[in-house]
């Protein structure tokens, strides 16, 4: 379960504060698929920022599984990055020096895993999300929809119980992005907890829940 | 670890430009450092081997040195040599003989020095370090024979002059026996502008009984100074006067031109020093920049679950993998321009100055690059690695 306590985020250019989040509370369960929706600057990538342990909250707490991320130190907030969440990036994020196996596979290399363990799950990963014959190929000789889907794979090398998304379809077409989104339920479906921040109203529809923002607070 | 090192390998070779630029930014301080100590060592090692070959020698001259000025205060006599074998440690002594004189080549007439002595003393003072071009070197029954210098040879008269050509010094007849080659530095006045004869004929020539120079050898090169006191004192009290006599050991010469040297090694280690700041400038400088155009992967790896230390760890090992090659390239490279840069000042100058590349600077250059190189990759690795994940996502 992840729950935020009085969630808040301050930005602090120079003279000027931008209240970004302002006292969240949000409870999400286990195997919940949330979306959060809200105009532009509302404040929904600061919250799954924070969620992701990305980022540090001004002030607040974000809990994960009862873990008080806030008390734990960068190494311990590495793991948890690395081992609970997977994180989808609009811009997909991916080592464009690295081809398709070796991008799923960087973050069972950080976890210290066997290199040929390592190969062979990140295969099955990539065959997975429909990428099976891709796997020699750069993030530069992909679409954008395939780039994604090897985010995705990447974001579940390490089998995380939940996958955070901040307009995982904003940087493709429809058609990839219904795409994407069914491999998103998939996962839901195979009990993992799925957080989408998304601007397309059709994409929110398909979420368990629905949550609106606006001016850096989670409106009822 | 090995899994390490194909990643950095990877992100090398991906970034291939990028890579050759880091590398070549190295390499080519390095280069500097190396190819200027290597002249450097070179030209020391080309003045003070020469010197040290003569180090048990003791040069005696009939006058003092004021300043830089050398007054002849008369000339020796064959008392002053005999007195001097009495001298202990001395292993042999050479009485040379020599004034300015007047030669003529086929209607030519010119001024040169002539100088006589023991032609086995001179053959070891002279032909050895120098060599001669042509020709054979005096006998002690070469009575009429003479060796001449380059200078005399080739530019003093309008034909050049070779072996069994004929000249006429002073009046008398010579025949050439042998030319030398150019002297070197230290011979070059010495040699060049000389006619070389045995003692008997160069008395007869100049018509003088006196000694213009005495050649001491010792055994132990320790005694040389305190020799050269006694030598002074003999030859002092024989002409009844307390500063007739200079006897100067090679040591004591080498101190004088000690001098010139610490110039010239304080100018090279100056250009060394200025080479190793712009090369480390230039090392930081692309290191820096190639390590902060990834601040944005650094991001990327974080938010996927590296610690700070596994991405510094990588990035380390990129940046010495990087500068170690750059390093060897930069001494590959400082070799080959110290070699072509003593061959051309060889060939400008006439010196023999052959570079010395000492494994100790090329390890020291492989140092630099690898210490340099390292830090500065590791400042901005560090600070991106300390960003949080967002921030340093956004970046770039
Ligand atoms: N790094 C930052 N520095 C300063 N202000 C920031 C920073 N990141 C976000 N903000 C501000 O915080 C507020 C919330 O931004 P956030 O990115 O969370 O909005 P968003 O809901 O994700 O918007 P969008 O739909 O455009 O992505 C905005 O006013 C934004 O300008
Ligand atoms: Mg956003």
């Amino acid at each position: 379960m992840i729950r935020t306590e009085n969630l808040t985020k301050v930005y602090r250019m120079g003279e000027v504060e931008v209240q970004a989040l302002r006292d969240v509370n949000l409870e999400i369960q286990d195997s919940e698929f949330i979306a959060i929706i809200g105009p532009s600057g509302s404040g929904k990538s600061t919250l799954l920022n924070l969620i992701g342990c990305l980022d540090k909250p001004t002030s607040g707490a974000v809990f994960i599984d009862g873990i008080d991320t806030g008390k734990l130190s960068e190494n311990g907030l590495a793991e948890i990055r690395r081992e609970k969440i997977g994180f989808i990036f609009q811009q997909f994020n991916l080592i464009h020096t690295l081809n398709a196996l070796e991008n799923v596979a960087l973050p069972m290399f950080f976890a210290g895993m066997r290199h040929e363990t390592r190969m062979e799950r990140a295969e099955e990963l990539l065959a997975k999300v429909g990428l099976g014959d891709r796997i020699h190929h750069k993030p530069s000789e992909l679409s954008g929809g395939e780039q994604q889907r090897m985010a995705i794979a990447r974001a579940l090398s390490n089998d995380p119980e939940i996958i955070i998304g901040d307009e995982p379809t904003g940087n493709i077409d429809t058609e990839a992005g219904k795409v994407i989104m069914d491999i998103l339920e998939g996962l839901n479906r195979e009990g993992r907890t799925i957080i989408v921040v998304t601007h397309d109203a059709e994409i929110a529809a398909r979420a368990g829940r629905t949550k609106r923002m606006r001016d850096g607070k989670v409106l009822d | 670890m090995r899994d390490k090192f194909l990643l950095a390998f990877r992100s090398i070779r991906a970034r291939r430009t990028r890579s050759i630029l880091t590398v070549l930014g190295i390499a080519v301080g390095i280069a500097a450092i190396v190819s200027l100590m290597s002249v450097g060592y070179g030209m020391e090692e080309a003045i003070t081997g020469e010197l040290t070959g003569m180090a048990d020698i003791i040069s005696v001259m009939p006058g003092k040195i004021m300043g830089a000025t050398y007054v002849e205060m008369g000339g020796f006599t064959d008392r002053d040599v005999k007195d001097l074998q009495r001298i202990g440690g001395i292993k042999d002594i050479s009485a040379m003989t020599y004034d300015a004189v007047e030669v003529e080549y086929r209607n030519e007439r010119k001024p040169t020095f002539v100088l006589g002595g023991d032609t086995k003393e001179l053959e070891s003072f002279y032909v050895e370090p120098v060599g001669l071009k042509e020709g054979r070197w005096l006998r002690e029954n070469d009575y009429k024979g003479c060796v001449i210098g380059d200078r005399v040879a080739n530019d003093f008269f309008d034909e050049v002059i070779h072996v069994n050509d004929k000249l006429v010094i002073n009046g008398e007849k010579f025949i050439v026996i042998g030319a030398f080659e150019k002297g070197d530095m230290l011979y070059a006045n010495d040699v060049d502008r000389n006619i070389f004869l045995t003692l008997r004929a160069a008395k007869e020539v100049l018509q003088t009984e006196e000694i213009k120079h005495i050649i001491v050898r010792v055994y132990d090169i320790d005694e040389a100074e305190e020799i050269a006191e006694e030598i002074e004192e003999t030859i002092n009290d024989n002409h009844g006067l307390d500063d007739f006599a200079t006897a100067m050991t090679m040591g004591s010469m080498l101190e004088q031109i000690g001098d010139i040297f610490n110039i010239i090694r304080g100018v090279l280690v100056g250009i060394a020093a200025i080479a190793l700041i712009v090369a480390s400038i230039g090392i930081m400088n692309t290191m820096l920049m190639s390590v902060m155009e990834r601040t944005h992967e650094i991001g990327v790896m974080k938010a996927i679950g590296a610690k700070s230390r596994d991405v510094l760890s990588l990035f380390l090992l990129e940046s010495s993998m990087v500068s170690l090659v750059g390093g060897v390239a930069g001494c590959l490279l400082g070799w080959g321009v110290a070699k072509g840069l003593s061959f051309i000042g060889s060939t400008a100058s006439g010196l023999e100055i052959a570079a010395i590349v000492k494994p100790g600077v090329l390890l020291g250059g492989i140092a630099v690059a690898l210490i340099v190189g390292v830090l500065s990759g590791f400042y901005p690795a560090r600070k991106a690695s300390k960003m949080s994940p967002v921030e340093a996502v956004r970046y770039g």
